[in-house]
């Protein structure tokens, strides 16, 4: 009898903890991003939390043409910083940006970050990509 | 016999260029109430993001004769009128009447960010060489210091436009 009753409710009893744990992910589920404390202290002051920029002053990360199209220099842009003109979704900006003093693994998380919410690209990298783009810095 | 009241702090007599080569003193912002802050253009730290919540002040009150803007420089050495000008016009500031970017004397810029009892230095250590506060400070139309606002934070500074509008309204009665 006992036996029958445990077999009639473990399916219900599987349900349960299946439920329970879409709940879980759905509501707390999802991980912040490692990159985005570093995006936030390092980048956000001039580039914006949603990567706006500010008018012509700071160009735009949001969909930023310039940065999926050079992607391989993103490592060397935040390592070295900007100092010339450059044209992002078809307005210049000439405000220097500076260098960051972020290590290899910060860079990388920040840069999947930024692919993440604002380039959109199919590109995931790591660390040793990162250390890989750095050997060919023109700076 | 009666107790004298204190006699209120006010901002001494100034006057500065702006980004358009106009001088701009406490004539000018007579009867006005008016933000300050000081900043510098190549500064790589707080400024952008101070620049970014002056402009919710700039477009707020764009229309409203009563309020100014004066934003000092605190590196006159490489701020000139014509550097003003061109990072004014990068933030899409036509009007220098509204929003003045003011250069001068270096030793007069810290001696005023003193009578704003904001902090501003030299440090060729910090990064762009220049350390200074990010307060924004709200100035009646009697040269009185009313109050300071994180000019970094988008929450100080939705305290401030609400302290503007009180201001204003006092200042109609």
């Amino acid at each position: 009898m006992k036996r029958n009753f445990i077999k009639y409710l473990a399916p219900f009893a599987i349900v349960l903890i299946v439920a329970i744990f879409i709940y879980n992910i759905a509501t707390h589920g999802h991980i912040q991003h490692p990159g985005k404390t570093t995006y936030q202290r390092e980048c956000a002051q001039c580039h914006g939390d949603e990567g706006e920029g500010i008018e012509t002053l700071i160009p735009p990360l949001a969909n930023s043409d310039l940065a999926k199209q050079n992607f391989d220099s993103i490592p060397c842009w935040l390592k070295f910083g900007i100092n010339h003109r450059i044209t992002v979704n078809g307005k210049q900006y000439d405000q220097p940006m500076y260098g960051l003093k972020m290590d290899d693994v910060e860079t990388a998380n920040v840069i999947n970050y930024i692919n993440a919410q604002f380039l959109k690209t199919d590109r995931q990298i790591n660390s040793q990509w990162v250390k890989q783009q750095w050997l060919n810095c023109s700076e | 016999m009666p107790v004298e009241d204190s006699i209120d702090y006010t901002i001494p007599p100034f006057s500065f260029s702006n980004q358009d080569g106009i001088a701009v003193n406490n004539e000018t912002v007579k009867e006005k109430i008016y933000v300050v802050d000081f900043f510098f253009t190549s500064c790589p730290s707080i400024c952008p993001k101070m620049k970014k919540e002056m402009l919710r002040v700039y477009s707020k009150y764009k229309a409203n004769e009563g309020v100014k803007i004066l934003s000092f420089t605190i590196d006159p050495k490489r701020d000139s009128i014509a550097q003003l000008k061109s990072y004014a016009g990068k933030l899409g500031i036509e009007n220098s009447d509204k929003w003045s970017m003011l250069t001068g004397e270096k030793d007069s810029i810290y001696s005023l960010a003193n009578s704003f009892l904001v902090s501003a230095s030299e440090d060729p250590d910090a990064p762009g060489g220049h350390v200074h506060s990010g307060n924004f400070v709200l100035v009646d139309w009697l040269g009185r210091i009313r109050g300071y606002y994180d000019g970094t934070s988008a929450e100080s500074i939705d305290k401030l436009l609400a302290d503007m509008d009180i201001l204003l309204a006092e200042k109609s009665e």
